[in-house]
């Protein structure tokens, strides 16, 4: 028997992930060949340049929001681990604490020191700042650290009375001068060619000045120096670029006959706000014959507006009004993620990044395989 | 580190923040060589107590005196 060539309903279907009231349908991917006989899904470049597509749904330095369509889930979830674990950030390393007589412990102090973002000038995070590695010979340690490879900084604060205060005053930071730290009071000590890159709006400084760092009373001294390195998110979560970098599929909602009156306005509201909208069934929709619109001319009907909105929280389901009614999906090539920077990177140059990032990786693994094969 | 003998800090660090390395900070200034500064533990005055002296706090009289941090720089890996 010939075969034939798939309808376009069919090619659709094969796309949707089905969510029903319990259970999870087709959740494995079908983009290798052999999957369906008799039809060629070997890969192509040119049938993937036709298919695949971007779309932006928000842009700010701090949060973007795009459209990965038309791909498989494996290219999607490599870009979201790259940007997680591999896009490179400056972040405190060594913390050398002269003195610290603080409640907080100079173990936990520099944890939270670390853990601090820190913005600069672009051009010198990315192109002048290179690697630190630990030598070797760990007595050539001091003789490791340069100006292209580390960045010093400076925490000096003193708690003392406050002569000023009011009589009765009760709030510490009125009654002490210095009675909270906060990220604000870290000083960048700028080394040689550093003055370059990072000075006036450049300047290395915390992304959040008012980060809480600790709590001091009069007498009480945090004294310290700092070494910045930069260093990759595997390594340790402080040098991630991303709060969160996370995808999620398109989801799909079918309404497969007319759900109306009331019940329209119930069906709207099993969705969050903006994902159902309600419109009135038109004379030609009430004229036409087995639409189930018959007679309803003028009432309101529910049709879907923005599935994207939709947590698919499948409250549509446990109702039986809405029984066989409505189909609830989601795109499998359809990936809506989201990446909220941290502030060294610009949301959306984290994500160029990992685009170039995976290249690279794909350009060395092509390498290896080349001197394997030889 | 191998085993030397005890000296009483200087003030100086031994390990330093390489070419970095930030100014030792002298925290026993004005204080002869054999007088130990330690903290009431009422009052957190900062008390010079000689060999041999009794241990009482010479502002409030109390009996509980602290150890003083250390004056050398502590590294830490920020992790
Ligand atoms: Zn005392």
């Amino acid at each position: 028997m010939p075969h034939k060539p798939p309808t376009q309903e069919e090619l659709e279907r094969r796309k949707i992930v089905g969510i029903h009231e319990e259970t999870i349908t087709d959740v494995s991917s079908s983009d290798y060949p052999w999957t369906y006989p008799g039809e060629d899904h070997s890969w192509d470049i040119e049938a993937f340049k036709r298919n695949f597509r971007i779309e932006f749904h928000q842009n700010d330095p701090f949060e973007a929001s795009f459209s990965l369509i038309g791909c498989d889930a494996s290219i999607a979830n490599a870009f979201r681990r790259i940007m997680i674990a591999d896009i490179p950030t400056l972040a405190i390393e060594t913390v050398f604490i002269n003195n610290n007589t603080s409640v907080i412990q100079d173990e936990v102090l520099a944890h939270r020191l670390g853990l601090i973002p820190f913005k600069g000038g672009k051009e010198g995070l990315h192109k002048f700042l290179k690697w630190w590695r630990r030598p070797e010979d760990e007595s050539q340690i001091n003789n490791s650290y340069y100006d292209f490879n580390t960045v010093s900084l400076r925490l000096e604060v003193k708690c003392e009375h406050n002569e000023k205060a009011a009589p009765g005053e009760t709030d510490p930071t009125k009654l002490y001068k210095h009675a909270h730290v906060y990220a604000r009071d870290i000083e960048f000590c700028p080394v040689g060619r550093q003055e370059k890159y990072f000075s006036g709006e450049n300047a290395i400084a915390p992304v959040n000045p008012d980060i809480l760092i600790a709590k001091l009373r009069p007498g009480q001294e945090i004294s310290l120096s700092m070494h910045m390195h930069k260093g990759v998110g595997s390594d340790h979560a402080k040098f991630s670029p991303v709060a969160t970098a996370s995808y999620r599929l398109m989801p799909v909602i079918k309404i497969e006959r007319p759900i109306l009156g009331k019940d329209a306005e119930k069906f709207a509201k099993c969705f969050p706000k903006g994902v159902i909208g309600l419109e009135k069934v038109t004379k030609q929709e009430a004229a036409q014959k087995g639409s189930g619109y018959e007679g309803h001319e003028g009432e309101v009907k529910a049709v879907v507006v923005d599935p994207m909105r939709d947590t698919v929280s499948r409250e549509c389901l446990r109702h039986p009004e809405f029984k066989d009614k409505v189909k609830l999906g989601r795109r499998r090539d359809h990936f809506i993620f989201l990446v909220e920077s941290t502030g060294q990177w610009e949301s959306d140059a984290i994500f160029l990044e990992a685009v170039a990032h995976l290249k690279k990786k794909a350009q060395d693994l092509e390498k290896q395989v080349i001197n394997m094969v030889r | 580190m191998s085993r030397e003998q005890y000296q009483v800090p200087t003030g100086s660090p031994t390990a330093d923040g390489g070419s970095f390395k930030v100014a030792p900070r002298d925290y026993v200034s004005g204080s002869s060589d054999n007088t130990m500064h330690y903290l009431c533990g009422d009052c957190a005055a900062r008390v010079p107590l000689d060999k041999g002296a009794p241990i009482r706090c010479q502002r409030c009289g109390g009996r509980v005196l602290y150890k003083e941090r250390t004056k050398r720089m502590v590294q830490f890996e920020a992790r």
